[in-house]
């Protein structure tokens, strides 16, 4: 009860200092604080492997992807990304609640139900049943599409150098 | 006592629309779209557990995949359109309409 009313106000925290925010990198991190508390609600209402899910590839890569291609990109407010005090001593405190959050809920559950043999209800067996018998295809075309995904990225990013002969031939 | 996770999805939702349309750099508003998809795939895991349906599990997880090559395929434009124009924010980029 408690832990659920906590973890909802560090999300909502979280979300407004994403969309309310100046600077697109404190943005970028606090949606990473966002997805981790989603993950951390996740593991609360027992949905193991998709709490694991969330943290390996949304707060896991994609965040950290935002906050790489901010760098490509240099941004001008990236001149004086030096934070004031006030702000910095806020997000750090928040970010070691959510820590300290993460370890109460472990402590707080029975260590056996972490166990793969207790997982309740044995959902995720019973989720992993259906994803390989039933909804074999989607997930085969979910891979043909991470597949697609990479080389559209490759080639929308990629083509300098053909662009730039392109344009040298049209000169000529 | 889940219940509040409800309300917390719909405002999740509901802030990342806002910041969809009111934020003015294309990279926060890539940053709204996931808190968006954050508030949609929370309230089908409330909803996979009210009904004890597993398929909506499943479709968080293809939801997750689906957002990672949204994410990659968006951001990878960002950079081309920053290569061309050398700008991030909306109100420079007018294309269709000049």
């Amino acid at each position: 009860m408690i832990s659920d009313i906590l973890l909802t106000i560090i999300t909502m925290v979280f979300a407004l200092m994403v969309v309310f925010s100046k600077k697109t990198v404190v943005s970028a991190l606090a949606l990473l604080m966002t997805l981790l508390s989603i993950a951390m609600i996740y593991f609360q209402l027992g949905t193991l492997f998709l709490a694991a899910i969330q943290v390996l590839v949304n707060a896991g890569a994609v965040a950290i992807l935002f906050v790489f291609v901010m760098m490509l990109i240099n941004l001008e407010q990236f001149e004086n990304n030096r934070e004031k005090g006030k702000v910095k001593l806020v997000i750090s405190v928040l970010a070691v609640l959510v820590i300290m959050g993460i370890f109460a809920l472990i402590i707080n559950n029975n260590i056996e139900v972490l166990t793969a043999n207790n997982i309740p209800d044995n959902s995720m067996k019973l989720l992993f049943d259906k994803l390989f018998s039933v909804y074999y295809l989607p997930f085969e075309m979910a891979t043909v599409l991470l597949l697609a995904a990479l080389v559209a990225c490759i080639v929308i990013t990629g083509h300098e150098k053909a662009h730039k002969v392109e344009l040298e031939e049209s000169h000529e | 006592m889940s219940s509040i996770y409800y309300y917390l999805s719909a405002f999740l939702f509901c802030l990342g629309l806002l910041g969809t349309i009111f934020k003015k750099d294309l990279i926060s508003i890539l940053l709204c779209l996931e808190l968006m998809m954050g508030g949609v795939s929370l309230l089908m895991i409330l909803m996979s557990r009210a009904t004890g349906v597993l398929e909506s599990q499943l479709i968080v997880f293809f939801m997750i995949i689906i957002s990672a090559c949204e994410v990659a395929i968006g951001l990878s434009l960002i950079i081309a359109l920053y290569r061309k124009k050398q700008t991030i924010y909306t109100d420079d980029i007018k294309i269709i309409t000049e």
